[in-house]
């Protein structure tokens, strides 16, 4: 069993069905406030000022706090007290689980105890699987740059469950978008998503509607990509190693497994679906 | 107003749908748009914009190659790189090349603005 949120883990222990987690998630998006919603909420951000913060935060690597205290127009203290607000009004999911009657606190503090200790042993064995993999700095660079923006392009809870070395063949009901990074090795990146995380993932990016697997779209995703492999490659520089990425492409077929040595695959969870980040080495 | 002309060139078409899109209401103008590097060499002869923002890893020509190709045709055309890969070697490369300037994606609107702000400080 690998890392994963808490809701999930109720999920995969039978303590709850999918519709009372759907349920406590919606009461968690209505309950719980970003900082940015908060200071527009007691008016100390326009609104205007905040769609500003909030596209900042989602195209460069600069944290929410920092932005609001950049371009909002807040200062510490101010920030501080918003921040406390956000932690004394926060309804975690064991919380709305509560709330809607499909747990007794008792049951939640029960699963949450059992829920930490396994998630010690899936950060452990995280861990683990990154040292043993081939070339572990690259492939946790990579990994590390798709989950930060994953979670960034779709502005949701992305988190990286465990890592394991397959055939790189492409699941079923997903689209790979990937990229060569060729120079002092070759490897080549790559995101396999399922068609709702791509649209939202593209929609982030280039700030405008799109729909489903359409080119604008596809190329979107594929531009997604292209910033995470010229990530890599600039922050491999700092090692020693001398990459460049080629142009990304889309496929759905399994490019380019079989062309080079292994594939590691990190599932990672991106809301409620499952998405593959590879690392062809 | 007399708005700076500007011609785009990037494979992705999301990236030049953003900076389009950045570049509305302001004193840039989108004279030319074009994905790849051999249709903007000919493009550029044609338009001859004030400013050339260049991608630069292109499928076919890259931008370097492209760049090199533009600054054979005007020794003084303004091309500023615009790029995910910022390792030194690329941004040295491209400068040594000819670039008046590199510009790392992602951005924002106001950061992109202020870039094209400053780029009409020297051009």
């Amino acid at each position: 069993m690998g890392s994963m949120f808490f809701g999930q883990y109720l999920l995969s222990k039978g303590a709850i069905n999918r519709e009372a987690l759907i349920e406590a998630i919606e009461l968690q998006r209505k309950t719980n406030l970003s900082l940015v919603e908060l200071a527009v909420r007691d008016g100390c951000l326009e609104p205007q000022r905040a769609e500003g913060i909030l596209t900042r935060y989602r195209t460069t690597d600069a944290g929410l706090e920092e932005l609001c205290l950049e371009y909002g127009q807040i200062d510490r203290e101010k920030l501080d007290e918003l921040r406390r607000n956000q932690q004394s009004d926060w309804v975690r999911i064991g919380v709305a689980l509560v709330a809607s009657g499909h747990l007794t606190r008792d049951q939640v503090v029960e699963h949450l105890a059992a829920f930490h200790e396994v998630q010690h042993e899936a950060n452990q064995q995280l861990e683990a699987d990154f040292r043993a993999c081939n070339d572990p700095e690259t492939v946790r660079t990579v990994v590390e740059l798709a989950v930060f923006h994953l979670k960034r392009f779709t502005n949701g809870p992305v988190k990286l469950q465990n890592l394991t070395e397959d055939g790189g063949v492409l699941s079923s009901g997903r689209r790979r978008y990937a990229q060569k990074l060729l120079g002092d090795r070759e490897l080549c990146i790559a995101l396999d998503l399922p068609s709702q995380v791509a649209t939202v993932a593209a929609q982030g990016f280039i700030g405008i509607p799109v729909e489903d697997d359409s080119e604008v779209a596809i190329d979107a995703v594929c531009e997604c990509v292209n910033i995470i492999g010229g990530h890599a490659c600039t922050r491999l520089e700092a090692s020693g190693f001398r990459l460049r990425p080629e142009p990304p492409f889309s496929t759905e077929g399994d490019e380019p497994a079989g062309e080079l040595r292994s594939s590691i695959r990190a599932r990672v969870m991106a809301g409620d679906h499952e998405v593959d980040v590879r690392v062809f080495v | 107003m007399t708005k700076w002309r500007v011609m785009t060139v990037d494979d992705s078409a999301a990236i030049l749908t953003i900076i389009a899109a950045y570049l509305e209401d302001s004193e840039f103008e989108v004279i030319a748009a074009e994905r790849d590097g051999i249709m903007a060499v000919e493009r550029f002869a044609q338009e001859r914009p004030d400013i050339v923002l260049l991608d630069l890893i292109m499928p076919g020509q890259s931008g370097v190659e492209t760049l090199g190709r533009i600054l054979a045709i005007d020794p003084d055309a303004f091309v500023v790189i615009v790029s995910s890969l910022g390792t030194e070697d690329a941004v040295h490369e491209c400068l040594t090349s000819g670039a008046r300037s590199f510009l790392q994606k992602p951005f924002t609107r106001d950061d992109f603005i202020d870039f094209m702000r400053d780029l009409t400080q020297v051009a």
